[in-house]
């Protein structure tokens, strides 16, 4: 899996990203025999870069990939995941699936609102919360669960919420992790998930490691 | 053959090929299933859930789609049932959930296969009865086309069409899930040179042309099936009228040439029919200026000074726009009653008429579909033969044939090719000897070469290219196993006006005229004795005074012929033009008497495309004004100039050719008309021959050494009449640029959008500069035959420097 080496038009497209993103697009390339297959992953790269994902960002990886910008918006639009407006510094999404649902995430939902003042879908004009509501976790277990930029809280009630929001407003740190919030604001587990998450994350991009959003250690 | 295999459909046994789908074979035997999303020229889907048919299977009958099931020996299918019945009618009432219902006001109305399937097979009622989903009213999502996407049914039928056809994948469902949409990408319109396809195909009202958008409904419109006369692959169309007036060009599905598709100007040309500038009475020229005549008078007087100069000082140009019966009336006439040899349909920017019409072995576009390797040496085929291109990009992305494209530049099919070789105009030669000889970089090439069938595409790149060069390819091709030649040259009917002797070296039939000379005197009485000349020496015969005389049918020297200066001198210089046209093009501005003669939908005819295949084009409105056909024009002319031609009507030309044209022994309208000769006749017939089998040569001709090489190569949408007079199509036409690559604009200090000088020995053009990094060294790329570039001319080596004050 080497680096691609990348063509000038798509040196072109990716110009004004940075150094460390130009690479993870070279790895990510790399990576795959078809290059548009990597539309997926290189669109978080696009979100790293822009926040969200951009017309400009699109663009850019449609040269990449070598598809057309109607495709790659096509992929784009179809995951809740790819954002496509600008989000607030900490995204919060509460689970209202089935189990969470049963275990009062309504409550949860509505606390967060009334706490950001941001309902649901939104995002709050100073820029620090984006409120959603999300389909299942897989953490069903540890319901109700909220999410702070995909760093994951479990067993959480309409105080903690209210609680986490604070914290959160009142400087809370660039870098989440769901091991202090857990601690902080968390109730009951769904199990231990064995493996420790030593990073957190400080944009509201899923911090896979190999997508690169996952930054800091805590 | 693949294996046949035996199924039941509602008690109805029939036989289908293995691998097909159900609900082909159904159709392909009566039994129509009815269908949105299922296209047969495109993959299946199964999206829209409306040809869902009862299959009996070991767990009992299942309810399955019978456009992605494939066919079983023994298979038992039920399209009847009630189950069936109640699957449609779910089906509909779904699809009618956020359906506006606005057919009186759709284009669609009346030929819509929603509303047919819903009168056919819908509940007739709706339980839903909600607020429909809203858009925003139809939005253009391109120069020709508009979306209503209240109206999409979601069928992906255009999406699919422009990613797996014609591989330009511009318009992509957005959202997907409950908030679903047809849509582009900011900033990318749908700007295909195919997207007329996707408005046929829609199953609905979503997709419209702006060129027929309120024209008519489908219930008052006439039709005629023909054959588009826009470039020599002859697809395939009905042409369809209201009120007198060509609305609309639709595709008609064959195996043999377009699959039912078209390029949009195929289908949007039709504009120029009916442009308030075609010519619609006799013009003679007094002290410079065209005032109206009669026919008598014009006739009259063309009659008379035609018949002051000696035969052999008189030239005819043109004919390749025109039907074989016109062709060959306009060949008859020059030859027979003006008695002059000096003819030719090309203006010296195709190919050896004798290669063009005989080369053996010729391919045909079927050919495409078994080859196992393509060598496309020729033009892009994107922009001078889209349909063409259609069928090759089908060969290499689906059918997994080896493309070798050779081309100075980026070609539209490179995205599908497994070779390619880009080379500077001028170095052609150079590099065909490397290929054929043993250079190492084209070991692979070779190796694909030796897979057969192989089908080389041969032709000019550019209109500087020697055309000997594609000659000398075909003779390479040859040698290969099973290797077949398809010599390609672009104006809508050049091969059939060839095949009826417009030029020098040819007599009508496929025959050379040394060969056939004395034949044809038996049936035409005495011929002029010697070749005559081509057209460029046709053109500097009337500037240097050696001829004195024109005669042009629908052509346009001055802005076709690679020289325009020299094309312009021409027509300075003769004593006498007369043009038969529909306009008064730059060349036709030069003549003294102009004859205004019907075209296409207004005559009937047969046309010959680039494989040799004839088809039927057909009549569908009367010719404006006071416009003749051609071969009654001429037929009087010859009347008063004491001949006979016998032209009184063009099913009697087209009798005379089959019994005079050895290739075109048994060609018949009736067979062009009904069952199998729908698809066209390839020539020669078993009753007919070829009597020309042209062996292409490699020539071993020298490369042209020159620091930079000009690739002057044409644009779908250039500046010849029919796009200027069709408004939609020409508000497309590009803005002319000089194109190099970024290292030579660094190299000559200039910047994108600078001014820059191309100056070669038939011209000069000084324009902005673009960026084409396809190009390599010493490549320079201009679009022929736009406005800003056609001072130019061919001349391969250039020099380039910075223009302006620079
Ligand atoms: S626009 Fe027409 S062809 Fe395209 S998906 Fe909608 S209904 Fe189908
Ligand atoms: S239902 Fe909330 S995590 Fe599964
Ligand atoms: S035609 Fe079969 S699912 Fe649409």
């Amino acid at each position: 899996m080497k680096p691609a080496t990348l063509s000038e038009a798509e040196m072109d497209a990716i110009s004004d990203w940075s150094e460390s993103s130009q690479q993870l697009v070279r790895e990510l390339l790399g990576k795959y025999p078809d290059k548009r297959s990597a539309v997926m992953p290189l669109l978080y790269v696009s979100m790293i870069e822009n926040g969200y994902v951009t017309a400009e960002g699109m663009k850019s990886v449609a040269v990449l990939t070598g598809l057309t910008g109607a495709q790659v918006q096509s992929v784009a639009s179809f995951y809740s995941m790819y954002k496509r407006e600008e989000l607030g510094k900490y995204l919060v999404s509460v689970c209202t699936s089935i189990s969470c649902f049963l275990l009062g995430a309504d409550d949860v939902l509505a606390a967060i609102e009334d706490e950001t003042g941001v309902p649901d879908g939104e995002t709050g004009h100073d820029g620090t919360f984006t409120v959603e509501h999300v389909e299942c976790n897989g953490a069903c277990g540890g319901a109700p669960v909220v999410l702070v930029n995909y760093e994951m809280v479990e067993g959480v009630t309409a105080e903690k919420a209210r609680e986490l929001v604070k914290w959160l407003r009142d400087g809370g740190p660039d870098v989440v992790g769901t091991e202090e919030m857990q601690q902080l604001f968390g109730g009951a587990k769904s199990f231990d998930w064995a493996v420790r998450e030593p990073e957190g994350a400080v944009l509201p991009v899923p911090a896979f490691a190999p997508y690169g959003s996952a930054r800091g250690v805590k | 053959m693949a294996d046949l295999v035996t199924i039941t459909v509602d008690g109805v046994a029939m036989q289908g090929k293995a691998g097909e789908v159900l609900i082909k074979v159904a159709e392909d035997n009566g039994n129509f299933i009815p269908r949105f999303c299922w296209h047969p020229r495109m993959k299946p889907v199964g999206m829209c859930r409306m040809c869902l048919v009862e299959v009996v299977g070991p767990r009992g009958r299942m309810l399955v789609p019978s456009c992605t099931t494939t066919i079983n020996e023994g298979m038992e299918v039920d399209t009847q049932s009630a189950v069936v019945k109640k699957a449609q009618e779910g089906v509909l009432e779904y699809l009618l959930i956020n359906h506006p219902l606005d057919c009186p006001v759709c284009d669609k109305g009346g030929e819509c296969p929603l509303q047919d399937h819903t009168v056919a097979y819908g509940p007739g009622e709706s339980r839903f009865v909600e607020e429909k989903r809203h858009f925003e009213k139809p939005i253009p999502i391109s120069e020709l086309v508009l979306l209503d996407r209240e109206r999409c049914i979601l069928c992906a039928r255009c999406t699919r069409f422009s990613d797996e056809i014609s591989g330009d994948p511009l318009i992509e469902f957005k959202d997907r899930g409950n908030a679903v949409q047809v849509i582009t990408f900011p900033g990318e319109p749908f700007s295909s040179y195919f997207s007329g396809n996707t408005v046929q195909i829609c199953p609905v009202g979503a997709l419209t042309a702006k060129p027929y958008r309120f024209k008519a409904r489908p219930w008052d419109l006439e039709a005629v099936e023909s054959v588009s006369m826009v470039d020599s692959i002859g697809s395939k169309v009905s042409v369809q009228s209201s009120q007198n007036e060509v609305v609309r060009i639709d595709g008609i599905d064959n195996d043999a040439t377009n699959h039912g598709w078209l390029s949009d100007k195929d289908r949007f040309v039709f504009e120029s029919i009916h442009s308030a500038d075609r010519i619609t009475t006799p013009l003679i020229k007094e002290e410079g200026q065209f005032r109206e005549a009669t026919w008598g008078e014009a006739l009259d007087l063309v009659a008379e000074r035609l018949t002051s100069f000696p035969g052999a000082q008189v030239a005819g140009l043109g004919g390749a726009n025109s039907t074989n019966e016109e062709a060959y009336t306009f060949g008859k006439f020059l030859r027979t009653i003006v008695v002059t040899p000096h003819i030719d349909a090309q203006l010296d920017d195709g190919l050896d008429p004798q290669f063009l019409v005989g080369v053996t072995p010729r391919a045909a576009i079927p050919d495409l579909e078994t080859a196992k390797t393509i060598l496309l040496w020729a033009a892009d085929l994107k922009e001078e033969y889209p349909v063409l291109y259609l069928r090759v990009r089908r060969a290499a992305a689906e059918l997994g044939a080896n493309l070798i494209v050779v081309h100075p530049r980026a070609t539209g099919l490179d995205d599908v090719a497994t070779h390619k070789v880009r080379y500077r105009p001028g170095t052609g030669p150079e590099v065909l000897r490397e290929l054929t000889g043993d250079d190492a970089d084209y070991t692979e090439i070779r190796e694909a070469l030796a897979a057969g069938p192989v089908v080389g595409i041969v032709g000019r790149t550019g209109l500087g290219e020697d055309p000997r060069l594609a000659e000398a390819v075909a003779a390479f091709v040859r040698d290969f196993s099973e290797g077949k030649i398809m010599p390609l040259a672009r104006r809508g009917n050049v091969v059939g006006a060839l095949d009826m002797g417009l030029a020098p070296t040819l007599l009508p039939g496929r025959v050379s005229e040394s060969a056939a000379h004395d034949v044809l005197e038996s049936e035409w009485g005495p011929l002029p004795e010697g070749l005559g000349r081509n057209a460029t020496s046709i053109l500097e015969g009337l500037r240097d005074g050696e001829l004195r005389a024109l005669i042009m049918l629908g052509t346009d020297p001055v802005r076709d012929h690679a020289e325009p200066e020299l094309a312009a001198a021409g027509l300075d210089g003769a004593e006498f033009v007369v043009a038969m046209d529909q306009f008064i093009t730059d060349s036709v501005a030069a003549a003294d008497v102009v004859f205004p003669v019907a075209g296409f939908a207004e005559v009937e005819g047969t046309v010959t495309n680039i494989e040799g295949r004839v088809q039927k084009v057909n009549r569908l409105v009367p010719s404006p004004g006071q416009t003749r056909a051609t071969w009654s024009v001429l037929d009087d002319l010859a009347r008063r100039m004491d001949g006979n031609l016998g032209a009184t009507a063009a099913a009697a030309i087209a009798k005379e050719i089959t019994g005079v044209a050895p290739a075109y022994h048994g060609v018949t309208w009736d067979a062009l008309d009904w069952g199998d000769g729908r698809e066209g006749l390839l020539l020669p017939l078993a009753e007919g021959v070829q009597h020309l089998e042209y062996i292409p040569v490699d020539g071993q001709l020298a490369s042209v050494d020159a620091r930079y090489g000009l690739h002057l190569g044409r644009v779908l949408y250039d500046d010849g009449v029919r796009v200027r007079m069709s408004p939609s199509l020409a508000a497309l036409r590009p803005e002319g640029a000089v194109f190099l690559n970024a290292a030579a604009l660094d190299a000559l200090g200039l910047a994108p959008g600078s001014p820059a000088v191309v100056e070669g020995a038939s011209g000069r053009v000084e324009l902005p500069v673009a960026v084409d990094n396809s190009l390599g060294d010493g490549t320079v790329y201009v679009p022929a035959n736009l406005e800003s570039t056609r001072s130019l001319g061919a001349a391969v080596a250039v020099t380039v420097s910075p223009g302006g004050d620079a």
